[in-house]
């Protein structure tokens, strides 16, 4: 087997060490592929499929989960792809709250900033929150939860167990009512949480934010 | 919208907590002076994790103790003594030092006057007394660039060399183990090195509250294969990711290395070549340890011959093994004796020089590794270069243009036995609260009162401060730039955030405006141009300056800062000293045994929400939220033996005193044992430890002490 694989991707080549993801060899010509799940700090899961690119197969592929193979040709921004996307992100702010959190206190909301590029400004799905499912979480002195801006894409799963090794982070549930969780499902101030802050700094939504930021808004000076 | 618009700077920086020094990110209130969020950056140490301190523990910056103008006693607040400390015990909710109960005693006073009164009287200590009569306490929390003035105000200025820091109450031993052993003090392999190891022992530590970041790189080492060994005497959450835990009897951690070492020989799991080629002293070592066989020591140790056989062969077997310790070791009687141990383990097991392998004393305070590089130790000039060297003596001499004394200085617990005696006359601290953070308090409280004149340098009012005759206003670890030194060698500048509140200063500009009116001109265009005189007088820094480290920092030594980010591993080919020295050590006992009246052991160390004596944690919203007060931590089986369940309240006492703090039932701690933390006033453990100290770091015994606990009933508060 070779060492280094050759793709081309939107029409320009690249060669890449073998196992490369085509994500990562996209990010070599410059060629951002949005992504709400994957962070260059974490090992890939594919969960929110928001990386989708066509390879010619049958399915739209997660370009942070599959690799490069030899040859291959990619469009990270065909009509399929972008249409892929749009009906993802319609989907996903079905039941997004308004405000998030994140968006009014640090105005970077990863999942809003993607809607606006894609020019998702509102959804025709409804949610469908179970409600008995309690929303907000505000048991720890220094990380708000609010479970309706939750995505279930993991980082915040990933960053504590896979990071920090902190291991108190899961999911519970099942189907339209899986969520993130603590510990064996305990509210996060009684769990065994240690505040590092790894979930609330890598959360792309509102779902894990900073609760000394509650009623701030952030406006950041260009830095030179 | 009822938000409040901010105007944000953010402005690139390091953690002000502990040795892992962790780069971030400060989100900056502009407007109103504040830092409104840290966010971690792809630091050398820390790949962009904080921990709990570092993420939300930054608004003590500007809470509303903060002195805001230079202090100066009031006539008749003499004689001196302690003002809050009536204000501890159960009754009061916890907190830091309030000062409406020590303000009444001073009045407020103009830089001038201040400037002039501390000046003065320490000039004339100096010229009555000698400069003998003199003595500095700097910090660990300083930059490099204050360290090094502060000890050049001490040496040149003052005319003495006792100048120290809590270096001697952190790995003082260590470090004299280290410069005896190999010749520096420094790790010789960075902390994300364990990556590459087969097996790391963790000794004596408590990585995931005390380097909580550093930990992550060791569990994740676990998580990829490393298999680590933790010897403590109270369980450490690291444990969890052990291949192996072994819980020694406190003190008897010679007995357990010697057994170790005794079995590595013994089935010839030494590495000959290695020691053929790079160490002495290998027969004494040898034997030494022949008289050790795991059965010798598995009762005094607790552990049997078999699980010592099991580690020695665990580690021996070990193509690569690295060797992380902390304060379990250093803070004995017996600490320089326990790291020579760790020393001679690396050294026959052919462990330094190699990737995954090496010695790493996990520093403690963010820069004790830079300020002891910049000479604020008694010992030694910047560059561990030694007072009592007269070639050194002279180049510091010619450099700094003032004679210098040639007898070494007087150690931190030796100036507070200096001051009680009387030979100690007038003091300088700057940052430090010797009052909480020194062994036996009580003592600490009778060498401060009988100071004639006490100046003290910090950014809150704290128990020290209460026997000053002047307060003077310093600025917070984000008020001002600097170098600092983490665990790895890295140097690393902390960049101004925010400006000091009020009339508060810098503090390298208020060391400076005393120097110059002591007759020490200390002329600098900027901090950079402190730190190039600093690095002018080292090997180690001598390639480095402010704008090479830019945001990144580097790694010394660092031949070729332009190209290199400086060397991770060190001593590859040799060590400083040439051959590394093997020195044999045997056990000693306590120096305070447990008896019926005193029948527990007492430990002390520290929680993951807080930082040293708490002057900046407890001052901090969240972190004074998560862990509100002190405890003492007891086995199930010592509790019910004493009739003591969760959270009552407890008398615990030793020969030097008694505090009263709430009972946490927990089976971590050893049967046998008690841990107080140390952050706590109103629980102060150091009102407990014993003064004595090891004869070679110097460093007091706050791992050991002999105590009873009593259950008292306490109303509830008022």
């Amino acid at each position: 087997m070779s060492d280094s694989v050759s793709v081309t991707i939107d029409g320009r080549s690249v060669t890449v060490p073998a196992g490369t993801s085509l994500w990562d060899a996209a990010r070599e010509l410059g060629i951002d592929i949005p992504v709400l799940c994957h962070s260059p700090r974490m090992r890939p899961v594919g969960v929110c499929r928001m990386c989708v690119v066509d390879t010619g197969a049958r399915n739209l592929q997660a370009a942070c989960v599959r690799p490069c193979e030899e040859g291959m040709e990619v469009r990270t921004d065909s009509d399929r792809v972008v249409r892929n996307r749009r009906m993802l992100l319609e989907l996903l702010m079905a039941d997004y709250p308004d405000p998030s959190a994140r968006e009014a206190s640090t105005g970077d909301d990863e999942l809003l900033a993607l809607a606006r590029a894609y020019g998702v400004t509102s959804s025709r799905f409804e949610g469908s929150r179970t409600p008995e499912a309690p929303r907000r979480d505000a048991s720890s002195p220094v990380i708000a939860v609010d479970h309706q801006a939750c995505i279930l894409c993991d980082r915040c799963i990933r960053g504590c167990n896979e990071l920090q090794h902190n291991h108190v982070m899961t999911r519970s549930g099942k189907g339209a009512t899986t969520r993130i969780a603590f510990d064996l499902d305990v509210p996060m101030g009684e769990s065994t949480c240690v505040s590092c802050g790894e979930c609330q700094a890598v959360c792309p939504t509102g779902a894990l934010t900073n609760r000394a930021l509650e009623g701030l808004h952030l406006v950041e000076e260009e830095t030179p | 919208m009822t938000d409040t618009n901010v105007s944000a700077r953010v402005v690139e920086s390091v953690c002000p907590y502990c040795g892992v020094g962790c780069a971030l990110s400060w989100v900056v209130d502009t407007g109103r002076n504040r830092i409104v969020e840290a966010r971690g950056r792809d630091g050398a140490a820390n790949a962009g994790r904080l921990c709990v301190k570092g993420r939300y523990g930054f608004d003590y910056t500007t809470h509303a103790h903060r002195l805001t103008r230079p202090l100066i006693r009031r006539e008749d607040a003499y004689p001196k003594g302690a003002l809050s400390w009536d204000d501890r015990g159960p009754r009061r909710p916890g907190g830091p030092v309030d000062p409406e109960t020590v303000l009444p005693h001073f009045r407020e006073a103009t830089w001038e006057e201040a400037l002039e009164r501390v000046a003065g009287s320490l000039a004339g200590i100096r010229d009555r007394d000698g400069g003998d009569a003199l003595a500095g306490f700097g910090s660990a929390k300083g930059s490099n660039e204050e360290a090094y003035l502060f000890q050049k105000l001490v040496r040149a200025g003052f005319g003495t060399n006792n100048v120290d820091h809590c270096t001697r109450l952190c790995h003082a031993s260590s470090v004299a183990a280290l410069l005896e052993g190999i010749g520096s003090g420094g790790v010789t392999n960075i902390v994300r090195d364990i990556a590459r190891a087969d097996v790391a022992l963790i000794t004596g530590c408590n990585p995931t509250e005390n380097h909580p970041v550093a930990a992550t790189f060791m569990k994740q080492a676990a998580a990829g294969g490393t298999e680590l060994l933790v010897v403590n005497t109270r369980r450490p959450a690291i444990a969890d990711h052990a291949a192996m835990y072994v819980e020694i009897r406190p003190g008897t951690d010679v007995a357990f290395y010697n057994a170790m070492m005794h079995v590595i020989i013994r089935e010839g799991l030494v590495d000959e070549a290695f020691i053929a080629e790079r160490t002495e002293g290998y027969e004494a070592l040898r034997d030494n340890v022949a008289a050790y066989p795991p059965e010798a020591v598995a009762e005094l140790c607790g552990v049997s011959a078999e699980r010592i056989t099991e580690a020695a062969r665990l580690f021996g077997r070990a193509r690569a093994a690295m060797l992380f310790w902390g304060m379990g070791i250093s803070q004995h009687t017996h600490g320089t004796d326990n790291a020579r141990c760790l020393i001679a383990l690396a050294m026959i097991t052919g462990n330094t020089g190699r990737a995954g392998t090496g010695l790493h004393p996990l520093r403690g305070q963010n820069n004790v590794q830079g300020a002891s590089d910049a000479g604020l130790i008694p010992m030694m000039y910047p560059d561990y270069q030694k007072v009592a060297d007269p070639e050194a003596r002279a180049r510091f001499e010619a450099f700094w243009g003032r004679p210098l004394s040639p007898s070494p200085g007087r150690t931190v617990t030796e100036i507070t036995d200096g001051a009680l005696e009387g030979a100690i006359r007038g003091m300088y601290i700057l940052g430090e609260n010797p009052f909480v953070s020194d062994p036996d308090v009580e003592k600490v409280r009778k060498a401060l009162a009988r100071l004639d004149f006490l100046v003290v340098q910090d950014i809150f009012l704290t128990e020290t401060a209460e026997f000053a005759d002047v307060i003077l206003p310093g600025s917070a670890f984000a008020e001002k730039t600097g170098t600092f030194t983490n665990t790895d060698r890295r140097v690393q500048v902390g960049r101004q955030a925010l400006q000091p509140p009020g009339e508060a200063r810098q503090d390298w500009h208020i060391i400076r405006d005393i120097a110059e009116r002591m007759g020490l001109p200390m002329d600098y265009p900027d901090v950079a141009a402190v730190f190039d005189e600093f690095a002018g007088c080292t090997n180690s820094y001598a390639s480095l300056s402010h704008a090479v480290l830019g945001s990144r920092g580097r790694w010394y030594p660092c031949p070729d800062p332009e190209h290199s980010e400086g060397e991770p591993i060190v001593f590859q080919e040799t060590f400083p000293r040439g051959r590394a020295l093997l020195v044999p050590a045997q056990p000693s006992p306590p120096v305070e045994p447990t008896d019926p009246e005193y029948p527990l052991v007492l430990n002390t160390g520290r929680v993951l929400e807080h930082w040293h004596t708490g002057t900046m944690t407890r001052r901090s919203r969240a972190l004074h939220a998560i862990s509100p007060e002190g405890f003492v931590e007891m086995h199930p089986d010592d509790a019910a033996a004493y009739g003591i369940g969760d959270r009552d309240w407890a008398a615990v006492t030793s020969r030097r005193g008694t505090i009263r703090v709430r009972a946490r039932v927990d089976d971590r701690v050893a049967r046998g044992s008690v841990f107080i933390p140390m952050h706590f006033r109103e629980a102060c453990a150091n009102v407990l430890t014993h003064p004595a100290v090891d004869p070679y770091g110097k460093i007091p015994a706050f791992k050991y002490c002999a105590v009873r606990v009593e259950r008292v009933a306490v109303e509830a508060s008022a």
